[in-house]
This record gives C-alpha cells, sequence and structure tokens, in this order.
C-alpha cells in the first residue's frame, strides 16, 4: 500500500506552524541566506508527507506486533524501515530527555510525596531505574513486553 | 554526516536545546498522523515527542541539501528549484517525488 496513495488527497486541515518551521529553517543557514516563500512552503509540505510516511509505516509495524497502540519504538522501527536510521539515535536521546523532564514535574509536583520528600539521591537513582527500563524497551525491539505498560503517559 | 559548521559557526550540537525539547506542536502532529491513514491505532502519548524530533530533524536535512544546490548556483536565496533538486537527489527522498513536482 503507497503511504501517498490517500483518495480525495486534499490540502489537510492540520499543518505545521510556519513561524515553527520557519525558525527551524532559518537555524540551518548563514544568516544572510533568503528562504523564497514558495520554497518555505513547500518544506512545509514535504514535512507533513514525512509524518504521513512514518505514521503510515509505524502503524504498520504496530499492527505486525498486534498492537494497538503506535508507541514510540514503533516509530523508531519505522524510521529505520524507510532510510532514517541516521535519524534513531538523535531521537532517542531527545525522547530520554523527554522523560527525565517529565519525571522532574511529577517530583516537583509533589507527585511521590505523602509529607515523606524523596531526597536528591533517590530521586536519581530512580531516573536511572527509568531509563535502564526505557532502553531495555527501546533495545528489546520486537519482543513485546510480558507486563502491562505502567507508564502513565500512555494515553489513547 | 552533517557538516553544520561549514555554513554557520552559530551551529553546534543541537538546537532544540534553546528552547525546550521539542519545538513542534505535539497536538498538531497527532492530528497528521490520525488523517493519514484510514485505519490509524491509537498513539500513545509519546509518540508525537519522537516525532517532532524527527520531522525537525528531516527539515534540518532537506534545508541542507537545498542550500548546497543553492550555493552551487552561486545564489543567495533558497528557492523552491534547490528544494526540488534535492528531493531528486536522494534516495530517501522519493516519496517527496511527487510532491515537488506537482507544484
Amino acid at each position: 500500500m503507497e503511504p501517498m496513495d490517500i483518495v480525495g488527497k486534499s490540502k489537510e486541515d492540520a499543518s505545521l506552524p510556519k513561524a515553527t518551521m520557519t525558525k527551524i529553517i532559518k537555524e540551518m543557514l548563514p544568516p544572510d541566506v533568503r528562504v523564497a516563500r514558495d520554497a518555505q512552503d513547500l518544506l512545509i509540505e514535504c514535512c507533513v508527507e514525512f509524518i504521513n510516511l512514518i505514521s503510515s509505516e509505524s502503524n504498520e509495524v504496530c499492527n505486525r506486533e498486534d498492537k494497538r497502540t503506535i508507541a514510540p519504538e514503533h516509530v523508531l522501527k519505522a524510521l529505520e524501515v524507510l532510510g532514517f536510521g541516521e535519524y534513531i539515535e538523535e531521537v532517542c536521546a531527545a525522547y530520554e530527555q523527554h522523560k527525565i523532564e517529565t519525571l522532574q514535574d511529577s517530583l516537583r509536583g509533589g507527585k511521590w510525596s505523602n509529607g515523606a520528600e524523596m531526597t536528591e539521591e533517590e530521586a536519581v537513582a530512580e531516573q536511572q531505574r527509568m531509563f535502564a527500563e526505557a532502553r531495555a524497551r527501546m533495545n528489546g525491539g520486537a519482543v513485546a513486553p510480558k507486563q502491562p505498560d505502567p507508564d502513565p503517559s500512555l494515553e489513547s | 554526516m552533517r557538516q553544520a559548521g561549514a555554513y554557520s559557526g552559530i551551529l553546534c550540537g543541537g538546537i532544540s536545546g534553546r528552547t525546550g525539547p521539542h519545538l513542534l506542536p505535539l497536538a498538531r502532529i497527532k492530528k497528521i498522523m490520525k488523517k493519514s491513514g484510514d485505519d490509524v491505532k491509537m498513539i500513545s502519548g509519546e509518540a508525537p515527542i519522537v516525532f517532532s524530533k524527527a520531522c525537525e530533524l528531516f527539515i534540518e536535512e532537506l534545508t541542507q541539501r537545498s542550500w548546497l544546490v543553492t550555493m552551487q548556483g552561486k545564489r543567495r536565496t533558497l528557492n523552491k528549484e534547490d528544494v526540488t533538486s534535492a528531493v531528486l537527489a536522494t534516495d530517501i527522498f522519493d516519496f517527496l517525488v511527487n510532491l515537488v513536482s506537482e507544484t
């Protein structure tokens, strides 16, 4: 199935914010370089198409593993399959970074405390444990985890 | 592979460190993901985060390659044809060939 065979392909309601995209584009280039407006628009369209492509493949990966929810691992596999394997390392790093920050937020929000507070060492140890889990999940690849995923950030 | 230093002395490492882990709005990404097919499954809360970073990298690569074409033409304005050339010259961007030739 060709990911691009979308019947009645119309301009999506959802596109990516132009300002943010322009910022990313400009940051890649020397300051005195101009980007034509139609080039900017085309770059944005390409990015949306990229999301479509990876989404379709992620969906397939998810299907093959008999899962109901598209998880980051499926997206990573899709990237590899489609030739974007180079991105995986940085994407993983960003993902882990996000997990740290989410953990910090929930720690600050007092989620862990019932009056007693976690010391910094305990918090760091907790972080390390979660990294190890995440890494194991990543490296597990196609292997389905035996226990239900306790990750609270999963949503339907 | 990415030689940011060749083009700009400012760039080093990732750019997302400055403004936060992800620049692109996750809700928007999720919407696009849902529209990408008829039978798209449920999407975990974390998948858009992975997408956000992947998109960033994708745009960076496409921009860089387009810019190479611009430079070869000894110009300082990156135009649409440069993007088209970059797409046609890169295998993994094959999925974009129809998109760039119809506009």
